[in-house]
């Protein structure tokens, strides 16, 4: 009875391992399975997943107008500080002074692609990028506005 | 003289001078290494004489089995790291003493009885003679103290079995109960 | 056709014609030393490499491909590193022992490579007890390791000798054993005799199952004696950070990298001579014309090849399978391979002793 269990023992851990060397032997002999992105190189063609999140930017559409109300809501819910809304009064042709944004100030040093404030905005104003190549020489590059010069909030937008 | 005997005074200088630093050193751990070094030039000395047989077994048996199992208590002392301290002094003179003697008596019994030269042919036995020879039962076997052999280390070895067996609870009930 | 063993002959006649034995000798001896020497650099530099492009591909990388064409010359860069790095000696260790241990681990596989027949007739020194003379002194090498990880004061370098140490001295009566079943079959322990007598066949076709089996207890063991993963405990990256050779850098730690990669070399070129025939080509039984095809190739490109598949098993071992944890290690031993490579003996001897093997 002890020399059956022993038996057993030994076969199936050959087994257990000879079916591990198969799965690695596949890979070894299957180079088309390989998944490394040669990056530099490959940059042309590199695709970035629509998931990834390198950054916060804020689209603009042909006629250079965002949906960002100031809410300040983006700057109430990151973490660490990084976006910082400065806002300013325009004067409507009605005469009715209007909350609007004067600039969007992102810090890209401070940020952790948390996502807090894409979640957090209620007007989807801003949404994360796939650009990663982020290297400067200077950190002051870091801080961006993320409104474009001479941008304007989108009709219907409150 | 010729190259040989400058080998063979090179190996002898070597398994001296390992020897005297071994009884020498303060370090326990260096002193099994030039312990080592005594040993493998041992095994030199008979690779010289072209007797690789035994020169193998000396490696095996004592380099790889005696002087690693010492190196291994070494290990597990404490302190093994730190230098021993002297000698006293009349354990010095007794030993200094003891070596002499053992000396002189080697030298006056190399003066009576010389060394034989041996003229016959090269001493030359091959792997298979010496286990048949260990293994015969005819007047010149070796199989007597070769079984001996085997009982001793059998014994030894089911003595390390029973040092390192775990006792069982019964038998600690037991050891429990003699000592009350 | 090419062959080594004419330019060994033409070397020692030209000697013998230009200077007298003894100076012809030293000059062999000069010779034979710078050979291996650079057989060890040129092995370090190719096993490395191979060792790491073949890793990558298991784990489906690319692995080096920067320095030269398909990253060919990155060994050669990482060595132009490792010598220009400066060799730390840690403030409390036992110097002199320190600066020793790596050369006693080198030096140990230099003396290894002595039997080893590279080719036909092609052989440093063909010792009448070659078998044996190899299992010796490869006994020597966890010598070198106890120093290192003594020496260097560190508790990890303690622990990682220590159970270098361990593994070391169970793993090689399994490794005895299973070089046992070739010697029981061959009736000789010379590596031109084994060599010899596979003329008509390798040992692991002639010798039916006990020979197969001896053979994968041979690997299992020799994999665990080169302190290779799966039984790669003594320097475990990530519970030692490298055991017993954590505090050495620069050169010396070069030298125990190469080490580690020449004792495989050693040990697959030892079990090609045992198992898969050294530098003899693939003689089937009484074909001859396919015979005469196969000697058509020269033999030390078989004893080449048969070396490298060996090693190549064990970089493939190493990639596939995790570590073993103490205990399972010790138990691997003691109560599977080490029974089973008894039984097998047997089963060898016996089959010896009636003739059945081929």
């Amino acid at each position: 009875m002890f020399l059956k269990e022993y038996i057993t023992d030994v076969v199936t851990g050959v087994i257990s391992l000879l079916k591990g060397m198969r799965k690695t032997g596949y890979y070894f002999t299957h180079p088309k399975e390989i998944i490394t992105e040669q990056y530099p190189d490959n940059r042309a063609t590199l695709l970035m997943s629509d998931r990834f999140k390198g950054e916060v930017v804020m689209p603009h559409d042909a006629n250079n107008e965002h949906t960002c109300t100031g809410c300040t809501a983006c700057e109430l819910a990151c973490p660490n500080g990084t976006i910082k809304v400065v806002t300013k009064f325009e004067t409507s042709p009605e005469g009715k002074k209007k909350k609007a944004i004067d600039a969007l100030v992102y810090r890209l040093e401070l940020c952790t692609m948390c996502n807090l404030c894409i979640v957090a905005c209620p007007s989807d104003a801003i949404k994360m990028a796939p650009n990663f190549e982020h290297s400067v020489f200077d950190r002051t590059k870091l801080t961006k506005v993320l409104n474009q010069p001479g941008s304007k909030i989108r009709k219907g937008i409150e | 003289m010729n190259t040989s005997t400058i080998i063979f005074y090179a190996i002898a200088a070597l398994i001296l001078g390992a020897a005297i630093l071994a009884v020498t050193t303060l370090k326990i751990f260096r002193s099994a290494i030039w312990l080592l070094f005594s040993l493998v030039g041992i095994a030199a000395l008979y690779f010289w004489m072209q007797v690789e047989f035994i020169a193998a077994i000396q490696i095996v048996v004592y380099v790889g089995g005696i002087v690693v199992l010492i190196i291994f208590s070494i290990f597990l002392t404490q302190q093994s790291g730190k230098e021993m301290d002297k000698p006293a002094k009349g354990k010095m003179i007794f030993s200094a003493l003891a070596a002499l003697f053992g000396t002189a008596f080697t030298i006056n019994l190399i003066s009576h009885y010389g060394f034989n030269n041996i003229s016959a042919a090269p001493f030359n036995p091959s792997v298979d003679e010496i286990g048949m020879q260990m293994l015969s039962t005819t007047s010149h076997g070796f199989i007597l103290p070769f079984e001996v052999v085997s009982m001793l280390l059998l014994a030894a070895m089911v003595g390390c079995i029973v040092i390192a067996m775990k006792p069982t609870e019964a038998t600690i009930v037991h050891l429990n109960k003699k000592e009350d | 056709m090419f062959s080594l063993e004419g330019i060994t002959t033409n070397v020692q006649d030209w000697l013998l014609m230009k200077f007298n034995p003894t100076m012809a000798l030293a000059i062999e001896c000069v010779i034979v030393i710078l050979l291996s020497i650079s057989l060890f650099a040129l092995l370090g530099l190719v096993l490395v490499l191979m060792e790491r492009k073949v890793a990558a591909h298991i784990q489906i990388r690319l692995g080096p491909n920067r320095v030269g064409p398909g990253g060919m010359f990155q060994t050669v860069a990482d060595t132009l590193k490792l010598i220009m790095k400066e060799g730390l000696v840690p403030d409390k260790a036992d110097k002199f022992l320190f600066n020793l241990a790596p050369f006693v681990v080198m030096m140990v596989g230099m003396l290894l490579l002595a039997p080893i027949a590279f080719a036909k007739n092609f052989q440093i020194w063909d010792i009448s007890i070659g078998v044996l003379y190899i299992s010796s002194v490869s006994s020597l090498s966890v010598i070198g390791i106890l120093m290192a990880g003594w020496a260097s004061n560190n508790k990890y370098s303690l622990i990682g000798a220590m159970r270098s140490g361990a593994q070391i001295v169970s793993y090689e009566l399994s490794a005895g054993f299973a070089v046992l079943t070739i010697v029981v079959l061959t009736g000789s322990l010379q590596i031109s005799e084994i060599v010899n007598a596979q003329q008509n066949g390798w040992w692991i076709f002639k010798g039916h199952i006990p020979a197969v089996i001896a053979f994968v207890l041979y690997i299992i063991a020799v994999t665990a004696e080169t302190n290779r993963a799966p039984f790669d405990l003594a320097e475990a990256e990530s519970e030692l950070t490298a055991g017993f050779h954590t505090e050495y850098s620069g050169m010396r730690f070069a030298l125990f990298f190469l080490a580690e990669y020449i004792n495989i070399f050693i040990v697959c070129a030892i079990g090609a001579t045992l198992f898969f025939g050294g530098w003899m080509p693939l003689h089937i039984g009484n074909w001859e014309a396919f015979n005469h095809l196969m000697d058509y190739i020269p033999s030390s490109v078989w004893f080449m090849g048969k070396t490298f598949f060996l090693i190549f098993l064990i970089m493939w071992f190493r990639w596939t399978f995790p570590r073993l944890r103490v205990d399972q290690l010790l138990n691997l031993e003691w109560k599977y391979l080490l029974p089973i490579s008894l039984f097998n003996l047997l089963l060898v001897a016996v089959i010896a002793i009636l003739g059945w093997h081929f």
